[in-house]
């Protein structure tokens, strides 16, 4: 995300029909949120039909965000996550009977779900709350990203940590207690 | 159960915003949302904590045609929407050969089978009065997946618009699926009429479809606590969305 671009502003803007500034907010965000898509679909094709999906919304509902209670970006973020989610989850059907030839290539490698924790252990690095979050067990750490990161639902977490349904809730459950207690701590949010 | 109890509230919405609350609960929580502002401000604080987690997320530039296709689909008008290529005399061969283009081809091969199948007078032989003629405005609604979920079709004279479910809609209770009509000129969506559950139905249209959709190039659907009126705008996002076309 380009620091300089003006998010509030560009956003209302957008509220009032003005493309130039519509298109600013795009350029500005894309590349973050396309990040956000991809680690959830694991496939840039589908990552991008939802970022453009999440832009036609952003176009037409500009005008019901509250700045009052959300950054923009914290916005854009939650609007390109759902979208994520739900393609992922009305995906899953489809994908378990036919198997699209070029997902094979673009996949990124998945190795053992290490990724998503190297994604968990940097972001927290970035507001100073990984000593913190350090309280939490390998275990622990690995559900809750697979769970941000992956879009992945309890008995997803379950299987791929090969471990019983209600450890793996129980795991994530540990792991946002932590995150509220260390973002609380750190002073970064309420 | 109480949903309100400040510590319950708090595990309900962070596991909503995270996404692992799903099904019924989920639904629940959902209607929830709409009725107590308390858990709404829920919602977002764990919206704003979550944020610091894509903080490391590696950027990832989209290509070029994600944004060329976005200003296409919000303000190219459908007549204009066909570029000729630079790429010399043999340019409009290379665009049919293109995947996009067949895939295109194929939707609309698609879309015809099904306003086929609704509509068999197209190929019959029916008395030319405006009740036997065939649509005129079609809209094929997909959901997030790409996969095809409502067809919208209405006379062009006619006040109905008929609708046939794809799909099943999950629409949680307490709320309504509403249609909305999105001009070209990109001015805002404004409400047409309220998807029922089940299909196939007819929805009475404030106007002729020619009047209500001349203008219009997409069609989509948002979950509403209410049926719109005029003047409104969506409160959320869509869930269903697509291309209306004019076959005649």
């Amino acid at each position: 995300m380009s620091a300089a671009a003006d998010l509030p502003h560009l956003l209302s803007r957008t509220a009032l029909r003005d493309r130039a500034a519509f298109e600013q907010l795009y350029r500005a965000t894309c590349a973050h949120l396309l990040g956000v898509a991809f680690r959830i679909l694991n496939n840039r094709d589908r990552a991008e039909e939802v970022l453009q999906e999440a832009f036609m919304n952003v176009w037409h509902s500009a005008s019901g965000y509250n700045a009052g209670m959300a950054t923009p970006m914290t916005w854009l973020i939650n609007i390109v996550r759902n979208k994520a989610i739900d393609a992922l989850r009305s995906g899953k059907t489809e994908r378990a009977s036919t198997v699209a030839l070029d997902d094979e290539g673009m996949d990124v490698a998945d190795e053992g779900g290490r990724e998503p924790q190297q994604l968990l252990a940097e972001s927290l690095l970035k507001v100073n709350i990984d000593k913190c979050m350090s309280a939490l067990n390998a275990s622990q750490r690995q559900a809750l990203a697979l769970a941000y990161y992956r879009g992945m639902v309890h008995t997803d977490i379950a299987e791929a940590l090969n471990a019983p349904l209600g450890t793996a809730k129980a795991w994530v459950r540990r792991g946002l207690d932590k995150l509220k207690d260390c973002l609380l701590a750190a002073g970064v949010t309420p | 159960m109480n949903y309100l109890l400040p510590e319950r509230l708090d595990r309900l919405a962070r596991e909503y915003v995270l996404g692992t609350l799903t099904g019924r609960a989920r639904r629940r929580f959902e209607r929830l949302l709409h009725q107590a502002p308390v858990a709404m401000l829920a919602v977002h604080t764990w919206q704003e904590r979550f944020s610091v987690l894509a903080a490391g997320v590696p950027a990832m530039q989209p290509r070029d045609a994600v944004w060329s296709g976005l200003e296409q689909r919000l303000f190219v008008p459908a007549a204009a929407a066909a570029p000729r290529g630079a790429g010399g005399p043999l340019q409009w061969l290379w665009d049919l050969l293109s995947g996009r283009a067949l895939a295109g081809a194929l939707a609309g091969m698609f879309l015809c089978v099904l306003v086929l199948r609704m509509q068999p007078g197209l190929l019959g032989l029916e008395a030319q009065s405006e009740a036997a003629l065939p649509a005129s405005y079609v809209g094929l609604l997909t959901d997030a997946a790409g996969k095809p979920a409502v067809l919208a079709s209405s006379r062009r004279h006619g006040h109905e618009l008929t609708i046939k479910l794809l799909q099943p809609l999950a629409i949680p209770a307490g709320k309504v699926a509403q249609l909305w009509a999105l001009p070209k000129d990109g001015s805002a969506p404004f409400p047409v009429a309220v998807v029922p559950e089940k299909g196939p139905a007819r929805l009475k249209l404030a106007d002729s479809s020619e009047k209500l959709l001349s203008n219009v190039n997409r069609l989509a659907v948002s979950l509403e606590a209410a049926p719109a009126r005029p003047g409104d705008k969506p409160s959320g996002e869509f869930v269903l969305s697509g291309h209306c076309v004019k076959l005649w």
